[in-house]
């Protein structure tokens, strides 16, 4: 922690996990994202909200360095996970993807069984010894995805083969087979039924006691129902960041009032 | 609400200008009610006094359309904020609102039961300048509602310390004349309850004042409001 280029008190970093300061994103000659400072805090779920092509979804590719596998795209800025820059030249991007976790908004299971889809990540970063240590990990990771008693007795079968709100489950068991710290996800709901969604939902209140998790949505009534704290975003900008109850009963800036309430501004 | 920006869909817009539309209705019954308790108390008109009496049916029902209309919105629109406080503030003041049209329709009553005695003092008029004032309290608040107007809402707040004032006159007037003459008692209390039920309206229009000043700022004033009422302290045996 003795590195002098992180602005940052050890106090802070107890409860902030990820502090992004004057982040630039350019696609080609397009500026997407503007000077975007914010501190996500750790075991907190904090949403990014904004119409198409406000940058949030940007924004959140770079947290995990996403952005990288995009030929055009530059990052300017700086990210700090736990304190230490994401973009050093001695962090692994694969290693990051670990420790930061996505789940993306079209479930995306590996044509693989639904016990291979899980194990995949913690096989290849050798998170376990044998095959027992690697049963038990398939188990927590499928019953922290309340997916384990619709799936326990078929693991061998395709995930392909779920049901749509199955296969996200899947995916969500698949990123924190890991043991990810955060856990991004981008509108993990947007192809769920009610139902589905509100078991999404269940699960990542629970998961908060673990990570930070970072989801960005176009549904109002779901940032306002899982987030303690929500960013609004709007033409590249982060326009106001704060608690989602401030954010959503008084708002501070006129763009917010306008977009969550729905209105021409 | 014209001068905020219209919502993409406007039929939210026409369920929001109908909600606050009844909230004027309802003000303008309950604004003639206080005028139509007070001419009938002074004029001792029981006629007046039983129209008032049966008006306030109106005021209980639209307070009741408005409470379905809230839920209504706040189910199938889920308002956040400056609507969510439209709807939330819009509801209060139409409780307090109903709570005023009460207590006209409770001062109709005592006229119906004054018309029947003698008449005592000479409070009539001061009665009548004391729900004058709640009734101006009344319109601006509701002026203020319609305009979010903040300073006008503030004003109406600091205006109830007056009318706290006239009561604590009345009040000690109303004391007197009893231990003066005891036969007197019986009506002067009923004029006791009357100049307490205009307090107590006071306190309902300040109430509704307060909401204004939660819907144009999203809190509310946590200063502690300007109070006169001192008659609880008043010694009764002088």
């Amino acid at each position: 922690m003795n590195r002098a280029a992180a602005p940052v008190t050890p106090a802070v970093l107890a409860t902030v996990k990820i502090q992004a300061r004057g982040v630039q994103v350019f696609y080609g000659a397009a500026h997407a994202l503007k000077d975007v400072s914010i501190d996500i805090l750790d075991r907190t779920v904090t949403a990014f909200i904004g119409p198409s092509g406000c940058g949030k979804s940007t924004f959140l590719r770079c947290l995990n360095r996403m952005n990288d596998t995009i030929e055009i795209a530059r990052v300017e800025g700086t990210i700090l996970l736990d304190g230490q820059d994401i973009h050093d030249s001695g962090v692994d991007p694969v290693q990051l993807r670990a420790r930061v976790g996505m789940v993306f908004q079209k479930p995306n299971p590996f044509p693989k069984s639904i016990y291979d889809n899980v194990a995949y990540g913690p096989r290849i970063h050798g998170l376990a010894r044998n095959k027992a240590e690697l049963d038990a990990v398939v188990e927590r990771s499928l019953r922290r995805a309340a997916l384990w008693n619709e799936v326990k007795d078929r693991l061998a079968s395709p995930g392909t083969g779920l049901s749509g709100g199955q296969q996200q489950r899947l995916c969500i068991a698949r990123a924190v087979a890991t043991s990810p710290e955060v856990l991004l996800m981008d509108e993990p709901c947007s192809a769920l039924d009610p139902i589905a969604t509100a078991q999404v939902e269940e699960l990542i209140d629970e998961l908060r006691s673990q990570f930070s998790v970072v989801i960005v949505t176009h549904s109002m009534q779901q940032a306002a129902r899982v987030s303690q704290k929500t960013a609004f975003f709007h033409l590249g900008h982060l326009v106001e960041y704060g608690d989602t109850e401030q954010i959503f009963t008084i708002p501070r800036d006129p763009r917010t009032e306008s977009y969550i309430s729905g209105k021409i501004g | 609400m014209a001068h905020e920006a219209p919502h993409i869909q406007t039929a939210f817009d026409r369920d929001l200008e109908a909600l606050q539309a009844l909230i004027m209705k309802m003000g303008g019954l309950v604004e003639s009610a206080m005028a139509g308790a007070a001419r009938a108390l002074e004029a001792r008109d029981e006629e007046l006094a039983a129209q008032v009496r049966a008006a306030d049916t109106q005021v209980d029902l639209l307070e009741r359309q408005i409470h379905q209309d809230c839920a209504r919105i706040i189910a199938l629109r889920g308002p956040t904020a400056t609507d969510l406080r439209t709807v939330l503030s819009v509801m209060k003041t139409a409780g307090d609102l109903e709570r005023i049209g009460d207590y006209a329709k409770n001062i109709a009553k005592r006229v119906a039961v004054l018309a029947q005695m003698p008449q005592v003092g000479n409070s009539a008029g001061t009665l009548r300048r004391m729900m004058r004032a709640v009734e101006l309290m009344l319109k601006d608040a509701l002026d203020a509602f319609t305009r979010r107007d903040v300073e006008l809402a503030r004003h109406v707040r600091a205006s109830d310390e007056e009318v706290d004032q006239i009561y604590n006159t009345l009040f000690r007037a109303f004391l007197t004349h009893m231990m003066e003459d005891p036969r007197a008692i019986t009506a002067f209390m009923h004029l006791h309850f009357i100049a307490k039920n205009i307090e107590r309206m006071g306190d309902h229009v300040t109430n509704i004042a307060e909401q204004v000043i939660y819907l144009a700022t999203g809190t509310l004033p946590d200063d502690p409001r300007p109070k006169a009422d001192a008659t609880p302290f008043a010694p009764a045996d002088e």
